[in-house]
């Protein structure tokens, strides 16, 4: 269960919606603040410096796209983007801009409760960067040594291989779209060369996964990317 | 514009008077031969010779000549060559018999003669008329818009009977006559055509009496000018049974003579013309307009029964089970609970499963489909589509044969996979469980081919062209069909918006293949990683 008291502000200008994550944000000890418009948000996330956005990216007032914009420019606060059918490709340029995760609507209330508590650690724990040792599982992975192990056993990796697998635990939990994970890898001039992630996602899953069909740990976001999942499976 | 005044003309009958004195001076004249002829030899029935003039003008001028010229002839042969001479008795009986029959054989010549030419010209006439309305029924049916063809059929009519003027107007949506094709030479002194001619005006309320010229006044107003003009302009009503679609409206050239009865036959006959052709344009226009009615009426009623049906079925899962949450007079033991709350989230995704189709096709259709394309694989996106449907497609095995050695493919995401999504869905609800599906992809020439196909009951061959319309649904056997009638057309349109086609074979009990292609190309490359990154 989540600490008590964080505070989630959820952005949306449909008041059932509304109605209903409030209620079981409440219910989950969320500390839950609203607004139905970009302004309202805005005000809210100034004065009460939530700790958690849920941002509805369909406003009446505001691009959503803008408003992940404008607070990412200067706070880290995590924000998990709702985004309406017939608007995917909104949610992947909310993740490029910064967004932290995004469900499409209509969506179930424990998934989202999921991604806001995924969202709340990692900003809790950030990048792993300290740690020589990164462990998730039977997954171990030696960043100084650049050494990974499943269950004890040693596995080697080519080093794009590596490259890509540092990338995503990195960022544990966290939803990584193809552009984002071609400019960590490669280099910021690239984006658009997708079809070589599917590639080399496939050959660690054939290396890390005890079931490389059903992956516990290399999740695909169909038609988004791919994230790397600490949840057992 | 000015016409041809050389309107072709048949040779014209000539005036009557001439005939008469052609008469006249033709039996004088052969009197004069026979006088000559009888001073130097005495010929038997030399009379016959008055047969030729007889002959001769009832040729050129009809029988009135003719018969003139037989008696004539008869009392100056009678006169002059039959004794007792100078006086009109006859002394030989045989001589009268002579000369009844020079009368008899010459007024039954002239009579003969001169039916044979009024035949002759009433055939020349009915010909000319019938090139004439030809031509004009001509440019009526071959001309490619309506006022294309009026102004054609104007200027013929114009040219062909020496108009000043041809106009014809049309009655608007308010029974205001506005003026669709004018056609004509100036005024003699160069002004334009006077505007009162063309005014718009109401249509007269003639009844649906017999056609007649009617006589344009000029309004009052107007008319300052002396009018000569006027008694030349004249108005046709252009009438389709009882209504009268508009006028023809005609001012003749100032030197030319009064409309014959051809002239005007050919007048009314086009305006006959004009007015079939008006109203077929505008029957023509009605059945389009009708046509479309129909088909959105058919659509809007197909639209309607799948709404109420689809719509309809989850939304009341959706109650039914949140009013049995909601009766707290009974204590729901958890599992039900549960169940009433697993049946709201299905029903829900069903809902927007079926709201997600009526948003492509709507989207589709507006033409506002514009794929954003990126290089994906497609094994990985068949695996994402088969992880999703997961338990939807529980009873069904699923072979797949999408190796990942195929080239990858420029392709919108989204779409694809709900093309994709389609198909397997459709193959799913088709066929009985246990039925086999496979999903298999290969490259063809420049082309990623796809298959979905299923060894069910396969495609009635009267359904198979009508599979990819929207709303249309397979009825066979029993119950209510079970799509919508969104998935194919919606997975149609995806593909064919990426330069694809989608088709299908299927017979039946020989199960469905949907196939469907996209086209390969040159994707970017990427180099592996460095070993010291």
């Amino acid at each position: 269960m989540q600490a008590r008291g964080a505070r989630v502000l959820v952005v949306d200008d449909e008041p059932e919606i509304l109605r209903a994550l409030r209620t079981n944000l409440a219910a989950h000890g969320y500390d839950v603040l609203s607004a139905t418009s970009g302004a309202e948000a805005q005000a809210a996330y100034a004065t009460r410096r939530p700790d958690l956005i849920l941002l509805d990216l369909g406003l009446p007032d505001v691009d959503g796209l803008e408003l992940v914009e404008r607070i990412r420019a200067h706070a880290a606060t995590p924000i998990v983007v709702l985004s309406a059918r017939g608007a995917e490709r909104d949610k992947v340029r909310a993740l490029d801009l910064g967004a932290d995760d995004y469900l499409t609507k209509p969506f179930g209330m424990d998934e989202l409760l999921a991604r806001v508590r995924v969202a709340l650690r990692h900003a809790a724990h950030p990048a792993s960067g300290s740690a020589p040792v990164f462990r998730s599982g039977d997954l171990a992975v030696d960043l100084e040594r650049r050494q990974v192990t499943v269950g004890g056993q040693e596995v080697k990796l080519t080093p794009t291989e590596y490259a890509l697998l540092r990338a995503f635990i990195t960022h544990p939990d966290k939803v990584l779209t193809r552009r984002m994970l071609l400019q960590e890898v490669w280099g910021p001039e690239y984006g658009t060369e997708g079809h070589y992630l599917h590639v080399y996602v496939a050959s660690l899953r054939r290396k890390l996964e005890a079931d490389p069909q059903h992956p516990r740990y290399l999740l695909t976001d169909p038609g988004v990317g791919y994230r790397f999942s600490t949840e057992p499976a | 514009m000015s016409w041809d005044q050389d309107a072709a003309s048949p040779t014209a009958p000539a005036p009557v008077w001439r005939g008469y004195v052609a008469a006249v001076a033709g039996v004088v004249l052969v009197s004069l031969a026979i006088g000559v002829i009888l001073s130097w030899a005495r010929i038997a029935n030399v009379s016959m010779l008055y047969l030729l003039v007889v002959l001769a003008l009832g040729t050129r001028f009809g029988s009135g000549p003719a018969v003139m010229a037989s008696l004539l002839a008869f009392v100056i042969f009678n006169w002059y060559f039959v004794g007792p001479a100078h006086t009109l008795t006859v002394a030989d009986p045989d001589e009268w018999l002579a000369l009844l029959l020079l009368l008899a054989a010459s007024v039954v010549t002239g009579q003969l003669t001169a039916g044979q030419r009024r035949r002759a010209d009433e055939a020349h006439r009915r010909e000319q008329e019938a090139v004439q309305l030809y031509a004009v029924g001509r440019w009526l049916t071959s001309a490619p818009t309506l006022d294309a063809a009026l102004r054609q059929v104007a200027e013929y009519l114009g040219s062909v009977l020496q108009l000043q003027l041809c106009a014809i107007l049309l009655a608007d949506e308010e029974g205001r006559l506005q003026p669709r094709a004018v056609v004509g030479s100036d005024t003699g002194d160069g002004r334009e055509t006077p505007r009162w001619l063309l005014a718009a005006e109401g249509v007269p309320s003639t009844p649906a009496g017999p056609r007649r010229w009617v006589r344009v006044v000029p309004p009052v107003r107007l008319a300052a000018a002396p009018d000569a003009a006027a008694a030349r302009r004249f108005d046709l009503p252009l009438r389709a049974g009882p209504r009268v679609l508009g006028m023809l409206r005609v001012v003749a050239a100032p030197a030319r003579a009064p409309f014959t009865r051809e002239e005007t036959r050919l007048l009314e006959a086009a305006a006959d013309q004009i007015a079939l052709a008006v109203e077929r344009v505008r029957l023509q226009a009605e059945a389009n307009a009708a046509e479309v009615l129909r088909r959105t009426d058919e659509l809007r009623a197909a639209l309607l029964s799948s709404i109420s049906h689809d719509l309809r079925t989850p939304l009341a899962s959706i109650k039914a089970a949140a009013g049995s949450l909601r009766q707290h007079d009974v204590a729901w033991s958890d599992a039900e609970r549960d169940a009433f709350a697993a049946t709201v989230e299905a029903e829900a995704d069903r809902l927007d499963r079926l709201v997600g189709n009526l948003l492509d096709l709507s989207r589709i259709e507006a033409g506002v489909l514009r794929p954003e394309k990126e290089w994906y694989p497609l094994s990985a996106l068949v695996e994402d589509v088969l992880g999703r449907l997961g338990p939807l497609a529980a009873d069904h095995p699923i072979a797949v044969d999408v190796p990942d050695t195929l080239p990858p493919v420029l392709l919108d995401y989204v779409e694809i996979d709900q093309v994709l999504s389609n198909l397997l869905e459709n193959a799913l609800k088709y066929t009985p469980p246990g039925t086999p599906i496979r999903v298999a992809a290969h490259v063809e020439g420049d082309m990623l081919v796809v298959e979905v196909a299923d060894a069910g009951p396969g495609i009635p061959a009267a359904a198979l062209p009508r599979v990819f319309e929207k709303f249309y649904r397979v009825t066979s056997g029993p119950g209510h069909p079970r799509g919508t009638g969104l998935g194919l057309a919606v997975a149609r349109g995806l593909v064919e918006a990426h330069g694809g086609h989608l088709d299908v074979a299927s017979a039946p009990g020989q199960g469905a293949c949907f196939r469907f292609t996209l086209p390969l190309g040159t994707p970017p490359a990427l180099v592996p990683v460095a070993e010291a990154g």
